[in-house]
């Protein structure tokens, strides 16, 4: 469930809304770096070096658009919070489980990048700025391009093992 | 997905000196991965960045369970106490120290079963407290025995055959003796969820928030995140009056059936603090005091 607080997109200055993109790029970031912390400490260590390069990934989007904002606004403060933005682009912390196969770890990846889609395809109509209009829609696109690379990945990636997951888990004896 | 559309107050005012990541210790935690205590923690984050005050101002008390590793990941100041006895040793802290903003974390184990019988006192005694439970109706540390929240039927380590009894309601627990502001959230919202914590602390006196915070190993599978999404139900959407206590008990009957979110009930006219009773005591009793040199005197004969 993505959600921002507190912005009202009918406003959006291109300088706020190059700093929202980059509150969401490190939101995502910083939540695959746990996921891959969470998954090392659980003995799960392929789908947890997964989302060490989808960090990578996404810390490599936050870098190229921060500079793009230092390049036009230098360093004027920002009125975009991160307590503004919630899960726009970072999977939803439900989404790891231990053990996880790296298949499952894309599909989470896929629904998170579907999620950022959704969030900017919602937004742009309530954009007024034109050129806030046309960086949402690179956005927007990028997220499709992402979402076409982790369906790549997918084909690739091994079938499941037709396993019965609850063998694994540490459940009551008696249940 | 909410675009919120609100004009951009938060904007407009300077940015907040505390952002959430101020909160956050540098303890990695240790939950499965999944647990919805990883949610709850980011609503705490939130919560404690929009109060403001720094971490050296404020204290963590918890119980034993996981749930009760909260306190860790916290920079606040963190007691991880004793299985059950969070409460007493968090009246304690804040009787000593009024100025610290203590709050209080544990599961439905840790509340409900061996701390069950210190709630009353805490809700009778009002001190400025919050209460936050992860309710996930299991004991989750222990590897899933049943809980005083596991619903009727569970069959669990310590319930071979199914359980026979039927579960507390934490909710109309509270509100039996007095709570004056009782809360409820889930991590499947947890913007919803750090709003309620911080309203909760705002609150002068006893605040309880029950957290529906999923066990993923040990838990229902109806009991799960994805399914709280789906059937949640905020109260301000049902037009609840949460200064309405009978109201408030009328829907906290729906715990264990329906999951409602929100504020349940807030005391429009919140009692005293023990504390300021306390400081009122204070005042009255120093009025008639005798001055610190007439003491000796009476001690000393003629
Ligand atoms: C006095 C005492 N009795 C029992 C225990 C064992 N014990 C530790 S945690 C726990 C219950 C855990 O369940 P809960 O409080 O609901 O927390 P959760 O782990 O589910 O978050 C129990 C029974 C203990 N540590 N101390
Ligand atoms: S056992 Fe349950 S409550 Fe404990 S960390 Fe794991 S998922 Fe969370």
């Amino acid at each position: 469930m993505s959600s921002t607080t507190g912005i009202d997109f009918s406003t959006l200055s291109l300088r706020d809304a190059l700093d929202l993109a980059v509150l969401i790029e490190e939101e995502a970031r910083d939540r695959y770096e746990e996921f891959a912390e969470q998954l090392e400490l659980h003995h799960t260590p392929e789908a947890a070096k997964f989302f060490r390069e989808m960090a990578g990934n996404e810390e490599k989007h936050r870098s190229q658009l921060a500079a793009r904002r230092r390049i036009s606004f230098g360093g004027e403060a920002s009125t975009v919070t991160r307590a503004m933005i919630f899960d726009v682009e970072a999977p939803d912390y439900d989404e790891a489980r231990a053990f996880m196969t790296v298949r499952s770890a894309l599909e989470a990846a896929m629904r998170a990048e579907e999620k950022a889609y959704d969030f900017f395809a919602a937004a742009i109509p309530n954009v007024q700025d034109d050129e806030v209009r046309s960086l949402f829609e690179e956005l927007r696109d990028e997220e499709t391009e992402h979402k076409r690379m982790v369906a790549e990945q997918l084909e690739k990636a091994p079938a499941d093992p037709e396993i019965d997951e609850e063998a694994f888990g540490d459940d009551p004896v008696s249940h | 997905m909410t675009t919120s559309s609100v004009a951009t107050e938060a904007a407009a005012v300077a940015a907040p000196v505390f952002s959430p990541k101020d909160f956050k210790s540098s303890l990695k935690p240790i939950w499965c991965p999944g647990c919805g205590d990883f949610g709850v923690l980011q609503g705490i984050y939130r919560a404690l960045a929009a109060i403001g005050r720094p971490s050296h101002e404020i204290a963590f008390i918890s119980g034993i369970g996981c749930s009760s590793r909260i306190p860790g990941y916290t920079t606040a100041y963190g007691f991880n106490s004793v299985h059950g006895r969070a409460l007493p040793i968090a009246q304690g802290l804040k009787l000593a120290n009024p100025d610290l903003l203590v709050l209080v974390a544990g599961g439905d184990g840790d509340g409900f079963s061996i701390g069950g019988g210190h709630v009353a006192h805490a809700i009778r005694r009002n001190q400025d407290l919050t209460y936050l439970v992860m309710d996930n109706q299991i004991y989750g540390l222990t590897k899933g025995q049943l809980s005083p929240t596991s619903r009727k039927g569970l069959h669990t380590v310590t319930s071979a055959y199914g359980s026979l009894e039927n579960p507390v309601n934490p909710l109309m627990y509270v509100m039996g003796y007095g709570a004056a502001f009782v809360a409820q959230g889930t991590p499947a919202d947890i913007p919803g969820l750090a709003a309620m914590i911080e309203e909760a602390i705002r609150f002068p006196g006893f605040a309880f928030v029950n957290i529906q915070s999923p066990c993923v190993t040990y838990g229902e599978p109806d009991q799960q995140i994805k399914v709280h999404k789906k059937v949640m139900k905020r109260l301000e959407d049902l037009g609840h009056d949460s200064s309405d206590r009978v109201q408030a008990f009328d829907r906290a009957q729906s715990y264990g059936s329906e999951l409602l979110t929100g504020v349940f009930f807030r005391d429009p006219d919140p009692p005293p603090t023990y504390g300021s009773l306390i400081r009122a005591r204070k005042q009255e009793l120093m009025a008639s005091a005798p001055r610190r040199e007439d003491i000796l005197d009476m001690f000393v004969q003629d």
